[in-house]
């Protein structure tokens, strides 16, 4: 399990899409580091990694409405992180489109996920809760 | 190569393992050395550019990477596969990242280029470098070493 307590913000529909989002980004990695044969894996993995994706995008697509909501004061450079990730993300759709969905592949993207993932909702997104209380509002 | 430059990376280091892995780090003993060699299993090359030119080598021990990654993945790992390997260079990438922005607010304006990870020990990196530092790095999982070549253009 990859989430852990400490990365709640104070937000409850924040926090629960980060808890749900952690949880995708946890079983794709299962499924991907899981033993076997890669060839008769890659369309669950194909499958989990669009539904993922989609996930993301929705998420920031709410995070941010949320922080224009707050008017939180560090809402472009916080967009400027999420458009950064996305064009990760797209970037890697590309390579898996032309390079196809090798394991070496799907496992360095995975990699670069996860790690991406922990970095913002540990750091970025704990200023958005921060900001929150500074304000008085939910929050722990 | 100024020990000044030392200290955002062990700063960055300390704060992202503290973030990431709930992870402690302890400094240790400064040395220097000809080459950059990687002294353990897997590592990463960041390059340098900018105010400060060179190259950071991060080498960490095998069981060391695997119980990284076991803690930010909550999976257990056996092998330095590319999952292993992806997530260790974007440890370490965050970490140059972040010391950059020590050194920028110490008026070094530098960036860095994406990490090249390296699987195996004494790895000739074909690189002329300078003497480089070597900052070893204790946890409790294992310790780790960064090399540092920068000088200034």
């Amino acid at each position: 399990m990859m989430w852990k307590e400490k990365y709640r913000i104070g937000v409850d529909l924040i926090d629960d899409q980060h808890r749900e989002l952690f949880q995708r980004v946890s079983d794709f990695l299962q499924s991907v580091q899981q033993k076997g044969d890669w060839e008769q894996k890659t369309d669950k993995v194909k499958e989990t990694l669009e539904f993922m994706q989609n996930y993301v995008v929705e998420h920031f697509e709410d995070e941010e409405a949320y922080q224009r909501q707050i008017k939180y004061p560090e809402y472009e450079e916080h967009k400027e992180i999420h458009a950064k990730f996305r064009a990760m993300i797209n970037q890697y759709a590309v390579r898996f489109e032309e390079e196809g969905f090798t394991q070496e592949l799907v496992q360095e993207f995975g990699g670069k996920l996860m790690t991406w993932l922990i970095m913002h909702v540990a750091a970025s997104d704990q200023k958005i809760g921060a900001w929150v209380r500074e304000q008085g509002g939910e929050g722990q | 190569m100024k020990v000044a430059y030392v200290d955002p990376f062990v700063r960055a280091a300390r704060d992202v393992f503290k973030l990431m892995m709930d992870l402690e780090t302890h400094r240790g003993e400064l040395w220097a050395c000809d080459e950059l060699i990687p002294s353990k299993e897997a590592s990463v090359v960041i390059g340098v550019t900018g105010d400060l030119l060179g190259s950071i080598l991060y080498s960490f021990p095998k069981e060391m990477t695997l119980k990284m990654v076991e803690i930010m993945s909550g999976m257990a790992l056996e092998e330095l596969d590319s999952f292993v390997a992806s997530a260790l260079g974007e440890v370490a990438n965050i970490i140059s990242g972040n010391a950059m922005t020590h050194l920028n607010t110490n008026n070094y304006n530098c960036n860095i280029v994406p990490p090249q990870i390296i699987i195996g020990q004494n790895v000739s990196l074909s690189m002329a470098t300078p003497r480089a530092l070597v900052v070893p790095l204790k946890t409790r999982i294992g310790d780790f070493d960064i090399f540092l070549t920068l000088t200034e253009r």
